[in-house]
């Protein structure tokens, strides 16, 4: 049974464009343009992944409403938001909604369904504990390539797809510094530099509330971020 | 605009205007030297009434001038040199003084006597004399008795007013009028002299009115001779004399009173008009002073005036200001949230350009739509470019301010960006210069790192291949200063503040890759006023190039 995907996104051309393309993979794609008609269908049939615009139409907020009345019907299913919106304040206000990665429309279709696709990977895998496990271990640092789950110190780090990439390009070796650029190749993403340094510090605090004395990440001034192994004893 | 221009203060000119009324004084004396005329012409009149009325008691009576010759005194006529010349004769004629003053007699100059001491008044002299210059009797004097002192303040103001004018308005008088003396020296002791004119006047039967001084000139007399008639001849004459001092003191008085007044209305108009000049010179400075804080060195509008509410003039500029600053600040914000709301309008139509280019790439395709393909493509490469730097700003603009503050070391970090720099610029030589030891600084080290990519990146962008670009940390007093410096052509004289500005750019029409947004200063001046600081681009003092530089103060964070 093919995967089914959901699009909520009030721009018919994009829409269509996202649509088509998806079902060129092989999904199933049910597109929504507003959210009333979206929470609808979610009521009567749960989608396996969402893809769900911020503004949509006249409703300015409208798809965050929808992401947390999705959370509430499942909380395990995949929910990616894909806005034209890039503040901080809005990736932040997304993110804490439970969804699992924020996306800017600048996004090209090819690195969209590479993290679609591992995305279903990850809820896959957590379904089934019982997997074989592909790991990268960095002292405290354990990542599991499979799942796309973090662990520090054997706590679980709620990473998001393109956060736990970024972690994964700099630790796999450690003390290379790894500049902007690799970083938003790997993370498969394209945004501007600025947004490279705010989501390595949200990175950074996610460790730090598990492990206070969290120093593992290196800030090279005009080079990029590396991982710092010696600060991990 | 050589011309030498006298600057005088609101409150200078109120002063100069005021010193028309200085000429109220001045009307003030004109006005009371015609009182003085006429209070003199009075005082003729009344002596002449005075010397009629006597002369009229003595007409007629033949008796009074017929007793026999008495040792008496008599009178000195005092003549001009012409005079005597030509009536020497009569000047000969008068023997010497007697020895005897007083008005005693008996007989016709006895009654005489009477008759005048009846008449006579305090201030005024009365001679009677016969044809022979005889005096026949006299009575009064030219001196006042002096006045008991009126005036026993009785206040303690008072006695200090009095005071005050004693020490200080009376030295003043002095200067301009003349006060009367009652220390005046009168002819010497027995020997009276009459004025030739008068007494000849009055002899030969004319009422002859005239003034002069005494002899030692300190105060002026003036004397009425009028002629006694017996029948139709002249008997005798009666001369009456009196000091012009009463006038005097009376003018002085005047004076006085009036100078006093006008003194104390000119002292509080003058206070009155520099408070006002102050006030109004404060208003105007106030205003002037919020100006020139609302708009920095660069042009910007730093705050708008809150605009005065009063409903003068000055309060109307205070208001147009404060409407002009705001919607300058109108339109300066408007400029800053372009980029912002364009980057935010065009992100839609490139998603749908993109997500349409992706989707015919993953179609099958004859090879000449590949061609087109890949120009598709790089056109929307380019224009993300742009939208990615436009969002840079954007981004900046609504979390600057947001970030922790930590303390680091500044020359650790310009370091290292340097380094970075040599890899992605080879075709420059990057100079670096550091001041020794650390340079600890309180701020955002990512902020200053990405404002450091954008002052290399634009002195790169200005610079010819080879040419070196210097980075230099220069410790001041209160401040740090970061500055990079290139060897380019130099900044035009009419950009200087703007070039900070969102979307400002010098650039010429050369064709170049990367878009020219003018956002990279811009970053760079957010940055800075982030940490309380300034940014500022002018030449090199060789000519040769640009230098922009940072101040940051140490005290970045509240």
């Amino acid at each position: 049974m093919s995967r089914r995907i959901a699009i909520v996104e009030d721009e018919p051309v994009i829409r269509a464009n996202y649509a088509d393309v998806l079902k060129k993979q092989g999904y199933e794609v049910a597109a929504y343009a507003a959210r009333n008609e979206a929470l609808g269908a979610f009521r009567t049939r749960l989608p396996d992944l969402a893809l769900i615009d911020i503004g949509l139409a006249d409703d300015i907020d409208g798809g965050f409403a929808l992401c947390r009345e999705l959370r509430a019907l499942s909380a395990n299913l995949p929910i990616i938001f894909l806005s034209a919106r890039d503040s901080d304040f809005d990736i932040v206000a997304g993110l804490r909604l439970g969804a699992d990665d924020y996306l800017t429309k600048d996004v090209s279709l090819p690195h969209l369904i590479a993290r679609i696709a591992a995305l279903f990977r990850r809820s896959d895998l957590l379904a089934a504990p019982q997997a074989v496990e592909e790991t990268i271990e960095r002292g405290k640092l354990k990542l599991d390539l499979k799942r796309l789950a973090a662990q520090w110190d054997g706590q679980r780090v709620d990473l998001t797809l393109t956060e736990f990439w970024m972690v994964h390009t700099l630790a796999r070796f450690p003390g290379h510094v790894k500049d902007r650029d690799s970083l938003m190749r790997d993370a498969k993403i394209v945004v501007d530099d600025a947004t490279i340094t705010s989501h390595i510090k949200r990175i950074r605090r996610k460790f730090l509330v598990l492990d206070p004395a969290f120093d593992c990440i290196d800030t090279v001034y005009g080079m990029g971020y590396r991982w710092n192994a010696e600060a991990e004893q | 605009m050589s011309k030498v221009r006298i600057a005088l203060g609101i409150r200078a000119q109120l002063l100069l205007v005021l010193t028309v009324f200085l000429a109220i004084p001045w009307l003030g004396y004109e006005y009371v030297r015609e009182l003085e005329r006429f209070l003199r012409d009075a005082q003729e009149k009344t002596l002449a009434g005075t010397a009629q009325a006597v002369a009229t008691a003595l007409h007629d009576r033949p008796r009074l001038f017929d007793a026999p010759a008495a040792p008496r005194e008599s009178l000195v006529v005092e003549r001009s040199q012409e005079a005597m010349a030509a009536d020497s004769t009569a000047a000969a004629s008068a023997p010497p003084a007697g020895s005897a003053g007083g008005s005693g007699g008996t007989g016709g100059s006895a009654e005489i006597a009477q008759i005048v001491q009846g008449l006579s008044r305090t201030t005024a002299r009365i001679f009677v004399i016969d044809r022979e210059l005889n005096v026949l009797a006299r009575a009064g004097s030219l001196k006042r008795p002096s006045l008991p002192d009126a005036q026993a303040a009785a206040s303690g103001a008072a006695r200090v007013w009095q005071w005050l004018e004693r020490e200080t308005l009376h030295p003043l008088y002095a200067l301009v009028l003349k006060q009367p003396s009652e220390d005046f020296g009168e002819e010497q002791a027995g020997r009276v002299a009459l004025p030739a004119r008068e007494v000849d006047g009055a002899l030969s039967g004319i009422l002859t009115v005239d003034r002069r001084p005494t002899p030692d000139g300190k105060a002026v007399i003036v004397s009425a001779a009028h002629p006694i008639w017996v029948g139709d001849q002249v008997k005798g004459a009666v001369i009456v004399e009196e000091t012009t001092n009463a006038v005097l003191a009376e003018r002085n008085r005047a004076f006085e009173r009036l100078f006093s007044i006008v003194l104390a209305a000119l002292l509080l108009g003058s206070v009155a008009l520099t408070l006002y000049a102050a006030r109004l010179s404060a208003r105007i400075r106030r205003l002037r002073d919020e100006a020139e804080a609302a708009i920095d060195a660069q042009g910007r509008v730093r705050g708008v005036l809150a605009g005065s509410n009063a409903g003068d003039e000055i309060g109307d500029l205070s208001r147009s200001f404060s409407s002009v600053l705001s919607r300058l600040a109108q339109y300066a914000s408007y400029r800053e949230q372009m980029a912002s709301r364009l980057s935010h309008e065009l992100r839609t139509p490139i998603a749908v350009v993109r997500s349409s280019l992706d989707n015919l790439k993953l179609s099958p395709l004859p090879d000449d739509a590949r061609v087109y393909m890949e120009r598709a493509q790089q056109g929307l490469n380019r224009l993300t470019h742009i939208l990615t730097r436009m969002t840079e700003a954007t981004r900046l603009e609504q979390s600057v301010g947001e970030d922790e503050r930590e303390r680091f070391d500044l020359g650790r970090v310009l370091t290292g960006c340097v380094d970075g720099y040599r890899v992605a610029y080879p075709q420059h030589t990057l100079k670096l210069e550091l001041p020794s030891g650390e340079v600890i600084f309180n701020g955002a080290p990512e902020m200053i790192a990405q404002m450091l990519d954008k002052l290399v990146a634009n002195a790169v962008e200005f610079s010819a291949a080879g040419t070196p670009i210097v980075v230099r940390l220069e410790r001041g007093d209160t401040e740090l200063c970061l500055s990079v410096e290139n060897e380019g052509p130099l900044l035009p004289d009419t950009m200087g503040g703007r070039l900070f500005d969102s979307m400002v750019s010098v650039r010429g029409d050369q064709a170049s890759d990367a878009p020219h947004l003018g956002l990279g200063l811009y970053i760079v001046r957010l940055i800075a006023e982030a940490h309380r600081g300034r940014a500022m681009a002018q030449n090199r003092d060789d000519g040769r190039g640009v230098v922009v530089s940072v101040a940051l103060p140490y005290a970045a964070v509240s």
